[in-house]
């Protein structure tokens, strides 16, 4: 499909280029106001887009209503409805479409008995708590025959506990009965954790697709690398270019070599470094950039320690440290090295606007 | 709602384009007939009315003095309410004690009961024996219906049937805005130092004058357009609508109908201006001027001194204020219909009894079932043609674009006064205009679906707005509903108790409307007609009977009403 969206003078996608897979289980990650929702609207025929083409199954669905579009909207505050018991909201979907009452009882049946709620049968949507609630929403999607679940941040509304719990089963139950799934959300955590692919959406545009992998490892820009995973950010200007990389000059006259060889000398650039590629040691190490700074502040959070340590240039780099990796620890104030290898720096040529837009509109 | 799916169904086309059409006819129509009346017929308005061959400008004279003196009652009246109306409906909507949910039923009291009834209680109640001034041994009624309010020029028992009937208005809209308003920010303000009397100048006042100020236009309003009791209390003084229905029933109908236009163009540009600033959402008042730094200190300094001594008396005095104008004449006209059972207490003949003047030669009893069925009929027809309107009306105000546009002329029946919509029905439909329907049951009928229709799409309102309907209609379409399904089983379930409500409201409205009946009548007369009729011709026991059944049977109304609304 290729699909614009406005409201009013807001164009809430632009020109949205994406095809899913039948089976595949896609994220779409990306910050409130995004066009998110609005992506997975269009899919369902709860909005029409007023530019472009919707296919499904290879149909073009424009103007074809939601009831006959086979995909079903599930909304993070789930829309059981209030009147209806378990088994009603669940038979909803089979009941509505006239399916006979045999096959209506065994699939409202064989569902709820896979969601484990078959004893909560006859109670009422608020009768259950958060978890169940969610359940029953899954169930009545997949009763209802469609071969498309669209997730509209289907974990949002639980609490962080549950919503570790239960995605790795909703991805579970979703490929066990072979669904295609549109999953949207907010948390890089959950797309990469669950997503088969994940597509980073920004301001109504597509800023990368990839499998978590892909996305991780080689972030296509810096609203990319920030977001999924965070990193730290450092300004510079290439002055070589060589047939092993570049290098680059951070302020202060700094030096760091990168693999990278797209960037023309001259060209001002940010170097991106994830905070788990970077070491923090006594000693410089072979092969990696060595740079002399001060630890500014140490943090212990449950598997890692975080160091921020100020360079001589000013600038401030944070390292994140496997616990179990940890040989020596420092304190603040201790002169220390941090080391980043060449191949784990991620160069982008400069921001139009600023740097801090980029990463602050995470 | 841009750019929604939209539905595939033509049906759902012809069923707007009807509803539109019906709400054309049977709602706008009437409501705006009687001012194009004037234009129409000016010629005669103006012989009759400026240039009277035999009295002159008599007739205008007179208009004038009758809009003056009910302005002037009305604008009192909700003075009155706002000053007690606040601190009750604060109380209500904040606190929690035992009684509570009959406080607030009887406050709603008069809403229910329909006025004609009500204006009779409060008549014995002070100016008989058989009231207040019977249980303090006088040998007649504590005051007369001459008494007059000093300053405000006022008839003292016109005064508190007024604020009776207008003080629910107040409290409930009032109360209702103060429980959507979080507690929070009054609790942040007294920790940050102010006192509870600043904080609710400052803070609580501001966010809730929507609110009061929508009570006050309906309060007004309702004021404005008080027929039924104000046909039996007013005594020897004339409101505006009360003039209407006499005129009319003189046949003045040029003077009836300028008044009645001249009465709703002022209310109106009263009331328009204020609905407006109201209508947007998220209003609040900021002050635009700044007191002088010393007397706004004073003000505070006062404030905490004020709010300790204050507290008891804000609890208390809007309490008494219930108690004179709705308990103590109800509680006075149940009495009496015992204590004049077989005979008239005071001077022991069987004449002035219940039972003579019911059963005896001038039959009331068999008026009373008449009028009994012709009410009943009233209401259940004019109340379900309204349901058939009002349900798609709602929707379509919810879902189109010009639903806003609608929703806002809706609000002119429902502060038109009653008399002059009476009127206007009248001039359209009878022989005057289309000469299609001649007074009667289905003139009432006619009458009663203007103001219907407003009250039921109000209530449905209400019930969409915060359920979510939207969502669950959606995720009813992706799970295979088509539109016509979506509506059966997920949309007008959830709005069941909001029609319900609708339906009780409109009805009991309609059971208790007097101003327009009574302009529409013809010789069907209605219950609360049938009490007016009773206590002109002075069958004072009959009338006490009449407004016992009346309230009565608004109260039975009322349980339902409550048993409804609790069940959500």
């Amino acid at each position: 499909m290729n699909v614009t969206k406005r409201f009013g003078k807001i164009t809430a996608l632009d020109h949205i280029n994406l095809s899913i897979e039948d089976g595949e289980y896609v994220c779409v990650l990306g910050p409130t106001g995004a066009g998110k929702t609005t992506l997975l609207r269009i899919i369902a025929g709860l909005l029409e887009p007023d530019e472009g083409e919707v296919y499904i199954e290879g149909k073009l669905v424009n103007g074809v209503p939601p009831e006959q579009r086979n995909a079903v909207y599930m909304f993070q505050e789930y829309a059981l409805f209030p009147h209806m018991t378990v088994w009603e909201n669940v038979s909803y979907g089979p009941v509505i479409k006239d399916w006979e009452r045999d096959k209506v009882e065994r699939v409202t049946s064989e569902i709820l008995e896979m969601v484990r709620l078959a004893e909560r049968r006859d109670a009422f949507p608020h009768e259950l708590s958060g978890g169940m609630q969610q359940r029953v929403a899954l169930a009545r999607g997949i009763a209802s025959g469609a071969r498309i679940l669209l997730l509209d941040e289907p974990l949002g509304a639980l609490d962080a506990r549950l919503r570790v719990d239960i995605r790795t089963q909703l991805r579970n139950l979703a490929k066990d009965q072979g669904l295609t799934v549109v999953h949207v959300t907010h948390d890089q955590e959950e797309a990469i954790m669950i997503a088969d692919r994940v597509v980073i959406l920004r301001e109504g545009r597509i800023e990368q697709i990839g499998t978590p992998y892909e996305i991780y490892s080689e972030p296509r820009s810096i609203f990319v690398a920030s977001f999924v995973g965070g990193a730290n950010f450092i300004e510079g200007n290439v002055v070589h270019v060589d047939s092993h990389g570049s290098t680059v000059e951070l302020r202060g006259g700094l030096r760091i070599r990168v693999s990278n060889r797209d960037r023309n000398v001259g060209e001002r650039v940010v170097v991106a470094v994830r905070y788990e590629d970077v070491t923090v040691g006594k000693r410089r190490e072979d092969g990696s950039n060595n740079l002399s700074g001060v630890v500014e502040s140490v943090l212990f959070i449950g598997g890692f320690i975080e160091y921020d340590v100020k360079l001589e240039n000013d600038e401030m780099i944070a390292s994140k440290i496997l616990l179990s990796e940890v040989k020596e620890t420092y304190k603040t104030g201790e002169h220390v090295v941090v080391s980043f290898p060449p191949e784990k720096c991620y160069v982008f040529p400069y921001p139009k606007t600023s740097l801090l837009k980029e990463i602050e509109a995470v | 709602m841009l750019s929604k799916a939209r539905m595939p169904l033509n049906i759902s086309n012809i069923v707007v384009w009807a509803t539109l059409g019906a709400f054309l006819i049977f709602v706008l129509l009437p409501t705006f007939y009687l001012i194009s009346y004037v234009f129409l017929r000016w010629d005669e308005i103006r012989v009759e009315v400026f240039e009277n061959p035999i009295i002159g400008d008599e007739n205008w004279k007179q208009i004038v003095n009758v809009l003056f003196f009910s302005f002037r009652l009305s604008l009192s009246a909700v003075a009155f309410d706002i000053l007690f109306g606040v601190p009750l409906a604060y109380v209500l909507a904040r606190k929690s004690f035992p009684g509570k949910s009959l406080l607030e039923d009887i406050v709603t009291l008069p809403l229910v009961i329909p006025t004609s009834g009500f204006g009779f209680s409060t008549l014995i109640t002070w100016t008989t024996r058989a009231g207040i001034g019977g249980l303090l041994g006088l040998k007649s009624g504590l005051t007369t219906l001459d008494a007059v309010i000093p300053f405000l020029n006022v008839p003292f028992v016109l005064f508190l049937v007024h604020v009776a009937l207008t003080f629910p208005y107040v409290v409930r809209t009032l109360e209702t805005k103060f429980q959507s308003i979080d507690v929070t920010f009054e609790l942040a303000s007294r920790t940050l130092g102010a006192s509870s009397l600043t904080t609710f100048r400052t803070i609580l006042l501001p966010l809730a004058l929507p609110g009061l100020l929508s009570g006050a236009v309906l309060a007004f309003a309702r004021s404005l357009g008080e027929t039924g009791a104000t046909l039996i209390v007013s005594g020897v003084s004339t409101t505006a609508s009360i003039a209407i229905v006499r005129w009319a029933s003189e046949f003045k109908l040029a003077t009836a109908s300028f008044m009645g236009s001249l009465l709703v163009m002022i209310a109106w540009a009263i009331i328009l201006p204020i609905e407006l600033y109201v209508g947007r959402k998220g209003r609040s008042l900021r002050v635009p001027y700044q007191l002088p730094t010393s007397l706004h200190n004073g003000l505070i300094k006062f404030e905490r001194l004020a709010s300790k001594r204050l507290s008891r008396v804000k609890d208390v005095v809007p309490l008494i204020v219930v108690l004179i104008t709705v308990i103590i004449p109800i509680i006075v006209v149940l009495n009496s219909v015992v204590l004049y059972w077989s005979a008239d207490p005071y001077t022991g003949r069987v004449q002035g009894g219940v039972v003579y003047q019911l059963f005896g030669p001038s039959n009331y009893f068999n008026s009373l079932l008449r009028a009994t069925l012709t009410s009943i009929i009233v209401a259940l027809v004019s109340t379900y043609i309204s349901m058939c309107m009002a349900i798609p009306l709602a929707f379509i105000i919810e879902r189109r674009w010009y639903g806003r546009i609608i929703r806002t002329i809706l609000k002119v029946p429902m502060i038109i006064p009653t008399s002059s919509l009476g009127l206007s029905v009248l001039l359209l439909w009878g022989s005057g205009g289309f000469n299609l329907v001649t007074s009667g049951i289905w003139m009432i009928i006619l009458t009663h679906i203007v103001f219907s229709v407003p009250v039921i799409v109000e209530s449905i309102i209400a019930a969409y707005e915060g359920s979510g309907l939207q969502m669950y209609e959606d995720s009813a379409r992706t799970l295979g509903a088509t539109p016509y399904n979506a509506l059966e089983t997920v949309s007008l379930p959830l709005l069941k108790g909001g029609i319900l409500t609708g339906f009780i409201l409109s009805f009991t409205r309609s059971l208790g409307e007097t101003g327009a009946t009574f302009i529409v009548m013809g010789r069907d007369v209605t219950i609360p007609a049938l009490v007016v009729n009773m206590v002109e011709a002075l069958a004072i026991s009959a009338a006490l009977f009449t407004s016992t059944y009346l309230i009565v049977l608004s109260l039975i109304l009322l349980a339902i009403i409550r048993l409804l609304t609790r069940r959500r």
